[in-house]
């Protein structure tokens, strides 16, 4: 699993450097970093109800990895987790009945 | 494969349960709830680490028509069997609305693990008597200030 990561990490960076230089790469802004994945002391926590929110929209829905950079492990660990937030009332299923 | 683990030494694994209780319980009620845990974990063989009591939060929609309750978090150490009983016991218990547990480590030692004191959290802010927050009348005063200089 991290192998086939790294293979597809370095290309991309490589492509990214090459376009960066040209000045026209694809999208907006930088790279988006896992949180999790930098922050070695942040772990992904159920009773944690303030980071989470950070990854739900307004109404409550859970955001795709492409816009939050979340990594694909992490995203996994933070989905489940506010899906148990929501068990317990620490977060919304929805906004629309409360 | 935990399995094993757990047959060849005296290791259990880490619970930790969260559960919510109606807003107007006494504190006594949320003893003895505390107790009947306790003595459901002992039975089965596990050991209670830690009962964490939150205070009265509000949740994010009503539980049983009510916006608050109160959250307590239980950390303890057991096999299946001490889980299904705690999540049994509590869905007899009809103060208590909503409960969920995850595992959160395999293979622990019971001997290493010691029991620390349980601990009560205040709660959300907005919960807190008015008289604690008249002491604090500073800050409305600034309120006021900020108010009036966006005023003029």
């Amino acid at each position: 699993m991290p192998r086939t990561e790294m293979k597809d990490a370095a290309p991309r960076e490589a492509r990214e450097s090459r376009e960066g230089s040209e000045g026209n790469r694809r999208g907006f802004g930088r790279r988006k970093v896992c949180r999790f994945c930098t922050e070695k002391n942040l772990h992904v926590d159920f009773k944690d109800a303030a980071t989470l929110k950070s990854y739900v929209t307004e109404r409550g829905k859970i955001i795709p990895r492409r816009i939050n950079g979340n990594c694909a492990k992490h995203q996994r660990e933070v989905a489940s987790a506010i899906k148990r937030a929501r068990m317990v009332a620490l977060l919304p299923y929805t906004v629309l009945h409360v | 494969m935990a399995h094993k683990a757990l047959s060849a030494g005296n290791l259990l694994r880490e619970y930790e349960t969260l559960f919510l209780v109606k807003p107007d319980v006494t504190d006594e009620t949320v003893e003895k709830i505390k107790e009947r845990i306790k003595t459901t974990v002992a039975k089965d063989g596990g050991k209670v680490i830690k009962f964490t009591h939150w205070g009265k939060k509000k949740t994010a929609f009503p539980v049983e028509k009510q916006a608050r309750a109160l959250f307590i978090h239980v950390d303890y150490l057991g096999g299946a069997k001490v889980v299904a009983e705690v999540e049994r016991n509590l869905s007899i218990v009809e103060d208590v609305t909503k409960f969920i547990t995850t595992k959160i480590a395999d293979a622990i030692d019971p001997a290493t693990r010691e029991v620390e004191e349980d601990e009560k959290l205040v709660g959300d802010m907005d919960e807190r008597p008015r008289v604690e927050r008249e002491s604090g009348a500073e800050t409305d005063e600034h309120d006021g200030n900020d108010s009036e200089e966006l005023q003029a």
